[in-house]
């Protein structure tokens, strides 16, 4: 299931009392494809990250749905993301000790047992459909590509209806980095997810319904993607 | 409580100890690992790291080793120790250092002692709560095996009565120990002294021959080669112990007058009360002294008990140092998984899924480590146990007791909470520091 996402007053602070973040409001309704673009450190995956409900300390709303992360403790954000939630990055972060399967289906470690047997047999499919092996190899041998198929994998092993995706095709090249696109926004828009993908790649954002532009921790454009 | 704990056999206690002990580090693992499966991801771990792990496995077991393996030992000692003892109820000697007499006569160590003479072991043997009065006559051997004269019913007692051939009939006879290398039949000439003392053809013309064996005592007295004192005493061109008379006698009673001396009287006592009283009957100043061997000994091991302690201090200090060294390796590693242990809590894992893999991926470590410190503990055991008894000839057997178990465990639970620390300590980073690190 995936729900819409609404941003109220969201204000980011660092440790030392910059601030990183400050959006007035921001509504995307589910279903929706968004990029998210700007220049280095303008605040994009900490805009990312506060979707994610990973951040400490930032002031007004993060509503996915009718759920306000940032009213909710850490432990419940986690249990949030864990269930609504897939994260992409853009170095993968794979457990290299595991195959392809065992991190696809990571999850089925920490959620209940009941729900194990479904994390794993989606993992497989989606596995599968992206045409990764599912062998004893463990991922340490795979291309970018394939690790970065896998880390897909796993961010929808959870049926999760929200993507959040952080630069999913920098560690690529071109030719991988272009079939992980047509795979993500198939798999995205088939599941009827709602997809928040940083990137600085135009390919990636030209497939995006909406693309914002961050700059200085600030929404300065929402474009329509024909239009970026 | 108390009493139904009492009432308990002491196995049972030292089981319910033991389990006691486990229970801490059992009951962190429940509390983690419920509704959890973190094992694919531990083994990752465990796999990733193998030779760090293997090193730390190694330090644990060789640590728990020690210091089991040193209690072990020590109770081993005790035990062989006075086991050999156990025959030797009282010892009448002169008077002179008990320990000195104790070694002399339990353990057959050579040493210089003064005689007792015919008067004083006739008292002793006219006792009227003295069953056994035994001389035990020492100082020569035969190819650095002690052998010792002494009277039959000695013989008997010392071997319970398990003796392989027949008893000695006449001077010139000898019953052979387990370990002796002489067999029956064999016939042998006996040295004067032992040892770098040895005076070799001080006896020659003497010829004894072995027409029995003793079954093995597991004491020193194995390797030595028992004959009539008559024997002893004929050898030195002493008086035989009796009367012209009565000169073909073998074993008590002794004439007093024809008596020339023993180094030691082995007394066993009618009943066991009687062995105070004779105690205190055969010490008289400048004449006898009598002691229990089995006190002098206790005496001795509480003076090895303030070694064995402060031997099981350094154990344990080694095993705390190696614990630590353990602790600090996890705190490394936990700071290198930083990312992704941040990725865990990205994904939706709980800060308990996260202390779970960490807990049980040390623990996997420190149990591995401390079950093979036991085994480490038994062969060293083991080892050390062969060489004392191939240097001594007292048996001292290796086995791990239950304070031995109780010391892996205890070492278990305590490493197992401590090492939750380390993960503890990094558990209110934030999860975007650790993504981004």
């Amino acid at each position: 299931m995936t729900l819409d996402l609404t941003l109220k007053a969201l204000a980011v602070t660092s440790d030392r009392g910059r601030r990183l973040l400050d959006v007035d409001r921001l509504e995307v309704p589910a279903g929706s494809l968004i990029g998210v673009r700007g220049p280095s450190g303008a605040g994009k995956s900490t805009l990312l990250y506060a979707l994610a409900g990973l951040l400490e300390g930032l002031t007004g709303s993060v509503h996915w749905g009718d759920t306000d992360l940032a009213a909710l403790t850490p432990g419940a954000r986690a249990v949030f993301r864990a269930r609504r939630i897939g994260l992409i990055f853009q170095d993968f972060l794979l457990f290299d000790e595991l195959g392809a399967l065992g991190n696809a289906s990571l999850a089925a470690q920490f959620r209940p047992r009941k729900d194990r047997t479904d994390i794993v047999a989606r993992a497989a499919s989606h596995l599968s459909r992206l045409g990764v092996p599912v062998d004893r190899r463990t991922v340490a041998t795979f291309s970018g590509g394939e690790r970065q198929r896998v880390a897909i994998a796993r961010a929808l092993a959870n049926d999760a209806g929200i993507l959040l995706a952080d630069e999913p095709t920098a560690s690529l090249h071109r030719e991988a980095a272009d079939q992980l696109i047509e795979d993500l926004v198939a798999l995205a828009r088939e599941g009827g997810k709602t997809m928040v993908a940083v990137s600085h790649d135009g390919a990636l954002l030209a497939r995006m319904d909406r693309v914002l532009t961050v700059e200085d921790g600030r929404l300065v454009s929402d474009a329509r993607a024909e239009a970026a | 409580m108390r009493d139904i704990w009492l009432s308990l056999p002491s196995g049972a206690q030292d089981a319910l100890i033991l389990a006691l002990f486990l229970v801490p580090a059992l009951a962190i693992g429940v509390a983690l690992l419920r509704g959890v499966a973190p094992f694919p991801l531990v083994s990752a771990i465990l796999w990733r790291f193998r030779w760090a792990n293997t090193m730390f496995v190694a330090l644990i077991a060789i640590s728990v080793g020690m210091g089991i393996g040193l209690v072990a030992q020590e109770r081993g000692l005790r035990a062989g120790t006075a086991q050999a003892a156990d025959k030797f109820d009282l010892v009448v000697t002169a008077p002179g250092s008990e320990l000195t007499m104790l070694f002399a006569t339990v353990f057959l160590q050579p040493q210089d002692v003064p005689l007792l003479g015919g008067a004083a072991f006739e008292r002793v043997a006219s006792h009227e709560n003295v069953e056994i009065a035994a001389p035990l006559a020492f100082g020569d051997s035969y190819r650095s095996a002690p052998v010792v004269g002494t009277i039959e019913s000695f013989a008997r007692h010392l071997s319970d009565n398990r003796i392989e051939g027949r008893m000695w009939r006449s001077s010139g006879e000898a019953i052979a120990g387990a370990l002796s290398e002489l067999e029956i039949g064999a016939v042998f000439t006996p040295a004067h002294g032992h040892g770098s003392a040895l005076e070799e053809g001080a006896h020659a013309g003497t010829e004894i021959e072995v027409v029995g064996r003793m079954a093995p005592t597991g004491t020193p007295w194995d390797r030595s080669i028992l004959v009539p004192v008559e024997t002893v005493w004929e050898t030195h061109g002493l008086a035989n112990g009796h009367a012209p008379s009565d000169a073909g006698r073998i074993g008590p009673p002794f004439d007093p007058d024809h008596f020339p001396g023993t180094p030691a009287i082995v007394v066993r006592a009618d009943e066991l009360w009687a062995n105070y009283a004779l105690r205190s009957e055969f010490t008289r100043d400048g004449e006898t002294m009598a002691f229990f061997p089995g006190t002098v000994l206790s005496n001795l091991y509480i003076v090895m008990g303030d070694v064995r302690q402060a031997m099981s201090i350094m154990a344990l200090v080694t095993q705390g140092l190696v614990a630590a060294s353990v602790l600090l390796g996890l705190f490394i590693l936990s700071r290198l998984f930083r990312r992704q242990i941040a990725l865990l809590r990205a994904l939706g894992a709980s800060s308990r899924f996260v202390l779970a893999v960490m807990w049980s991926y040390g623990t996997a470590l420190l149990a591995t480590g401390a079950t093979l410190g036991l085994g480490v503990g038994y062969a060293a055991t083991a080892i050390l146990s062969r060489i004392v008894t191939e240097r001594t000839d007292i048996v001292v057997s290796a086995s791990l007791g239950w304070s031995e178990f109780h010391l892996v465990a205890g070492f278990l639970s305590v490493t197992t909470i401590l090492s939750l620390l380390p993960v503890l300590a990094q558990r209110r980073q934030s999860v975007v520091g650790g993504l981004r690190a």
